[in-house]
């Protein structure tokens, strides 16, 4: 294969063994300082524009025919598979969310580099209207950004901030995540008996989930959550949520809020209690819809 | 909620037969599908809601297709899976041979469950213990296994989804029973489904002709 890909005139294999390289590099950082960077995920923060550049693979008939799989780990730590086809539509994807950087970056400069966080924007969101039309010119913007996409650097900040959980978080004491994971510590209930089964198979073998210190973040997370809310405990599913929210965001308490109000505000209600009932009430909204809208699909 | 097909949709078969899996969460259904279905075994994630695949295989001379369903294993789940029981053929009961609880709950959670929601008074239950690879980790015997399933009135076996060992058995020893019992050989018989095809599209038909469309 390797000769294959130097026939192609391509860097793929070297760049995406300096690439797994580094990340290992910066795992390996992370564990002698396991105290002092508890919280921090090793993948919060990605510079994006130096990490998804994917090598660009130029098609050939030959290397189709050959179908030759091009493996590397995307910005979050996945291993992507496929072929060079696949590899080429991923490289215009990732120049469409770097062109969309641009625009954030270009905003920044004009506007001030948190206008986006200023609460009249972010609420004028929700509220549609606003009593300043330059607020009001700035939440259309913005919603129009949000819509194409966030650049991942921003995205900690972006989410935090949006979603409401930075609100949320301000309203109880700074200690709070530290002391209820504290409290929670040793505790076994049925909730933490589930969290511990399904740890080693949430995204089996992610280079930084699919480790001790990985499982240990998560499961700080899952089993604090279980606490703070009795009627969701733990849900299948829920850890797949956490796993993704601790890749993208900064800090794992920042990971714990917006889970939290993922699922105490944005979400639909009750999708993940004991009962389930969001569930069978969107299922059976769908079922409504799908009458009312595409009715030869409820046909025997 | 996901599926895929083996291929060959349109191969015509003599008999569709509706497989459920249930059991505790972790032990091994998925496992034992994907192994049955793939003969691919890797650590796979739990699974969320119900999944399904489908496998044509021919037994003692019929073709049958069989729609299997895997459920997922959390107990908050039975109120989304417990309405995939109906009109089942065949129900697979998975334990883990390496965890007791998950023994237990299949006499006291899971058969109670089939009991409730079952609407095939003669469905053909199999007890399954998975994971016998890991032998020194046995916590639950094979006569036990037996005994229950005896009581029960179902099949038994015990198989790992890893190895592969006793996989295609089960899902083969599971088919053979359900076309040795006519009442589900009827519902589960091509003919008589295209026959309520048939009827529902007349009566269709004449809907429209009532309600006298004219383009």
């Amino acid at each position: 294969i390797q000769s294959r890909f130097s026939g192609l005139s391509l860097s793929t294999l070297p760049q995406n063994q300096n690439r797994t390289s580094r990340s290992r590099l910066r795992l390996r950082r992370c564990l002698p300082q396991i105290s002092s960077t508890r919280n921090r995920s090793p993948y919060a923060g990605t510079r994006v524009r130096s990490q998804a550049h994917i090598p660009i693979l130029r098609p050939s008939i030959h290397a189709r025919r050959e179908n030759i799989t091009v493996k590397f780990q995307d910005l979050y730590g996945f291993t992507v598979e496929g072929n060079v086809d696949d590899v080429n539509i991923l490289n215009e994807v990732g120049e469409k969310v770097r062109q969309q950087g641009r625009v954030w970056w270009a905003l920044e400069a004009s506007k001030g580099a948190n206008w986006y966080l200023e609460p009249s924007v972010s609420e004028g969101i929700a509220l549609k209207f606003s009593l300043k039309l330059s607020t009001l010119a700035n939440a259309i913007t913005l919603k129009k950004l949000i819509r194409k996409g966030i650049p991942p650097v921003l995205r900690p900040k972006v989410w935090f901030s949006l979603s409401g959980a930075a609100k949320k978080k301000s309203t109880v004491r700074d200690s709070y995540y530290n002391d209820l994971t504290k409290a929670v510590e040793g505790k076994v209930t049925p909730a933490t008996r589930q969290i511990d089964h399904d740890l080693p198979r949430t995204f089996p073998g992610h280079p930084w989930l699919d480790t001790p210190e990985g499982h240990a973040a998560l499961r700080r997370v899952l089993v604090g959550y279980s606490f703070r809310d009795s009627d969701v405990g733990y849900c299948q599913g829920l850890n797949y949520v956490a796993a993704l929210l601790l890749l993208v965001m900064k800090t794992e308490e920042d990971a714990f809020w917006m889970l939290v109000v993922l699922l105490e505000n944005v979400l639909v209600s009750d999708c993940y209690t004991t009962n389930l009932s969001g569930c069978h009430v969107e299922q059976r909204v769908f079922k409504d819809l799908l009458t009312k809208k595409c009715p030869r699909f409820l046909e025997p | 909620m996901m599926g895929s097909s083996s291929k060959g949709r349109c191969i015509s078969y003599d008999y569709s037969f509706k497989i459920l899996l249930i059991g505790d969460s972790g032990v091994g259904k998925s496992s034992i599908l994907l192994s049955y279905i793939s003969n691919f075994v890797h650590d796979l994630s739990p699974t969320i809601g119900v999944d399904f695949k489908i496998k044509m295989v021919t037994v003692g001379g019929k073709r049958l297709k069989l729609t299997i369903w895997d459920t997922a294993g959390q107990e908050r789940f039975g109120t989304l899976t417990s309405s995939y029981y109906r009109g089942a053929h065949g129900i697979i009961l998975v334990y883990d041979v390496t965890r007791r609880e998950t023994f237990t709950n299949l006499i006291n959670i899971w058969a109670k469950e089939v009991e409730l929601y079952l609407t095939n008074r003669e469905c053909i239950k199999i007890l399954v213990g998975n994971k016998v690879d890991r032998g020194s980790e046995r916590a639950v015997t094979t006569e036990e296994g037996m005994e229950i399933a005896k009581e029960h009135k179902s099949l038994f076996l015990e198989c790992s989804a890893r190895t592969r060992e006793n996989v295609d058995r089960c899902f083969k020893e599971l088919s053979s029973k359900i076309l040795e019992v006519p009442s589900l050989l009827e519902n589960g018989s091509i003919v008589v489904k295209q026959k309520i095809l048939d009827k529902t599209r007349a009566h269709k038909e004449v809907e429209v002709n009532d309600r006298g469309c004219c383009h």
